[in-house]
């Protein structure tokens, strides 16, 4: 009885040769963390071109509209209309917070299972939101460059060619895509960080929270609102994300390191 | 030999809610250590806190002499899977062998690959969608493929079917004895798993009730069984951790050895001393205190 | 597999030189790695090393550095010794004991292992 057992026992050796060691692929901790967001592609490089698509689609429609409504493609009034509609702002800004919450809160978890830092994670995700800019910005900018190249689609529609987007100057372009992407994407991670730190309650009182400086900074601003507006030069926006980039990350870091994982 | 992990006063609260409480002890490497206990006893929180993903409320937790807590290189030799793991929205099988040697220093891929196929993981399918015992499955593969010197494993057999449990010991009684390591691993349903372990801790209600080598065990615990009266009588002066009854007989689990004189009286008085299993432990423990003591 | 009353590397060891004394590993042939033995029983490694290693230092078992674990040559001779010198304790004075309690004297006992030993088959 026994001895059958036992010369049965050799005959499931065959797994005995389990792998070889695949060593020296391990990086550096913050570049595994950008990986780790990078891997899921679509949502890094496929959905903000779709969304991108997506609005240039709406505004065709509302040019067509305004057509079919009687103005004239090229026309000053056609032209500056076109190029003061904020749209493009709303809509991609809404789909870009969405992102840069999701990207934080659901990647956090395994990325601290994997080893990871709480540092390295918000310094890895900060890298991520730099590429999803970069990438966007390179998108909008191309995109922008096709559309003076074929004098506005060859019929006078302005998609890309507006106030937003610094009125079809490419360099502008770049940067205004570029900071105000890294902008959204690492303040929407802080409210992700938050809903990691906080669950449900998280989010709420931090937009409350950023709610009443704002507020109180108005009011405190506010008698000198004329001056300032004078003085306005639009590099204070470009310090203005640069300042709110580098809180963000350090909020989304002081937040994440106390976060519980359950 | 030096302290693998040492654990000093730590306490976990989360609210009101006491998980662990003032937890001591030193674990040492290269064991195969199990952590046993009832659902809720605190084993997550234990092995949350050694793997470095939270922090004690109270205490230290220390791993080859750091605490594991944001140190990148301890954290880097540690793997910890939990028994409820969040994956990224939309991640598949696929994209969790594709990043896991970027993180872990030890990865094996071909390893993962032939247990990825052991185990009849879908690689396409959103991990989302996965069944329970495909979750572990998972786990236990990025747990055993990581070769983390300290590998942590929460409830691996949750769901899993009996050719699943029966080839996640063989992958892991091999490669852990091909690739030695400190293997921790949570489980409350014990018999199945009692055998590969040489350590075990058995937690409850927050607390490290054992932690013993596995040849200790005879000398913990022994059990006597006999008529009731008997057993009434000769456990009278012993610290006894469980006793079960039916009319007329009775079984008691006793903490400690039973020496020769005892022997002789037990047998003298027609009852049988049998040893304990830890299996037998477990229940012992998880029903030693009523919870009116429990809370006190 | 195996029971809970006597420690498991020793279960194991048991196992082994049953099955080297019944000629399933003739001496100098290999016997299943420590691993592999740990793999098909279910036991910690260090568990089936310890089991192992307890033949090898009986003089069962030889390691051969690199290869594997071999039948010594004279094992069965040294296992069946081993027995032999096991037997009165193990089997021989529970069944005189036994015997006494049932009230058989010296001669019924004997009698009766005769007996057995008659019928059995050869």
């Amino acid at each position: 009885m026994t001895s059958t057992l036992l010369t049965t026992a050799p005959t499931i050796a065959p797994t005995s040769t389990l792998g070889t060691h695949s060593k020296g692929l391990t990086m550096n901790p913050i570049f595994a963390v950008t990986r780790l967001h990078l891997t899921r592609r679509i949502m890094t490089f496929g959905l903000p071109v779709i969304y991108v698509g997506v609005v240039a689609l709406l505004s065709i429609m509302i040019s067509l509209i305004s057509w079919r409504a009687g103005s004239q493609p090229g026309s000053e009034g056609w032209i500056a209309g076109s190029q003061a509609n904020p749209g493009l702002v709303w809509a991609l800004g809404g789909f870009l917070g969405y992102m840069g919450v999701a990207s934080t809160a659901t990647t956090f978890r395994f990325a601290i299972t994997l080893g990871s830092t709480r540092r390295s994670f918000t310094l890895g995700t900060l890298l991520w939101n730099l590429i999803v800019a970069t990438y966007l910005a390179a998108v909008l900018t191309a995109l922008t460059a096709i559309e003076l190249l074929t004098d506005h689609w060859f019929i006078g529609f302005y998609i890309f060619d507006i106030f937003i987007l610094g009125y079809g100057n490419l360099l502008i372009t770049f940067v205004i895509v570029l900071l105000g992407t890294l902008t959204l994407l690492t303040v929407a991670g802080v409210f992700g960080a938050a809903w990691i730190r906080f669950s449900n309650r998280g989010p709420i009182l931090l937009g409350i929270g950023i709610g009443l400086v704002l507020i109180v900074a108005i009011l405190i601003l506010i008698p000198q609102a004329a001056e300032i507006a004078a003085a306005f030069r639009p590099w204070w926006l470009a310090v203005a994300a640069g300042v709110m980039i580098i809180l963000a990350s350090l909020g989304s870091w002081r937040m994440l390191r106390r976060a519980i994982i359950r | 030999m030096t302290d693998h992990i040492v654990l000093e006063g730590v306490t976990r609260r989360f609210g009101a809610h006491t998980a662990l409480d003032s937890v001591s002890l030193r674990l040492p490497a290269g064991s195969i250590c199990g952590l046993l206990g009832r659902n809720g006893a605190g084993k997550t929180t234990l092995l949350s806190l050694i793997a470095g993903q939270d922090l004690p409320s109270e205490g230290t937790v220390r791993v080859n002499g750091h605490s594991p807590f944001e140190h990148a290189a301890t954290l880097a030799g540690i793997n910890l899977v939990r028994d409820n793991q969040r994956y990224p929205d939309d991640f598949d099988v696929r994209n969790v062998l594709s990043i896991a040697p970027s993180f872990l220093p030890h990865w094996d891929a071909e390893l993962a690959e032939q247990l990825v196929a052991g185990f009849r993981v879908p690689r396409g399918r959103s991990i989302k969608k996965f069944s329970r015992g495909q979750l572990s499955a998972v786990a236990i593969i990025l747990g055993v493929a990581s070769r983390a010197p300290l590998t942590l494993m929460d409830e691996p057999y949750l769901g899993l079917d009996v050719n699943a449990r029966r080839y996640f010991h063989e992958v892991l009684v091999r490669d852990v004895a091909e690739h030695p390591r400190t293997v921790i691993l949570s489980t409350h349903h014990v018999e199945e798993s009692e055998s590969l372990f040489d350590r075990v801790l058995i937690v409850d209600e927050g607390r490290v009730l054992l932690d013993a080598g596995i040849e200790d065990i005879p000398d913990l615990a022994f059990a006597v069984s006999g008529r009731d009266d008997v057993i009434r009588d000769l456990t009278a002066d012993l610290d006894v951790l469980r006793l079960q009854t039916v009319p007329g007989l009775a079984s008691a689990t006793v903490r400690g050895r039973a020496d020769t004189e005892f022997i002789a009286r037990a047998e003298a008085a027609g009852a049988r001393i049998l040893p304990v299993s830890v299996a037998d432990l477990v229940t012992a423990y998880g029903t030693e205190r009523t919870p009116e003591e429990a809370r006190a | 597999m195996f029971t809970g009353t006597t420690p498991l590397f020793q279960q194991l060891a048991t196992r082994l030189a049953d099955d080297i004394v019944s000629g399933t590993y003739p001496e100098e042939s290999a016997v299943p790695s420590a691993t592999d033995l740990a793999v098909f029983f279910d036991l910690n490694p260090a568990t089936a090393s310890k089991g192992v290693n307890l033949l090898v230092e009986q003089g069962a078992l030889y390691k051969k550095r690199g290869i594997g674990i071999f039948v010594a040559p004279g094992a069965r001779e040294l296992l069946l010794a081993q027995r032999r010198e096991r037997l009165r304790a193990d089997f021989v004075e529970p069944l005189v004991r036994e015997a006494r309690l049932l009230g058989l004297d010296p001669v019924e006992i004997e009698r009766l292992v005769r007996d057995t030993i008659a019928k059995e088959p050869s």
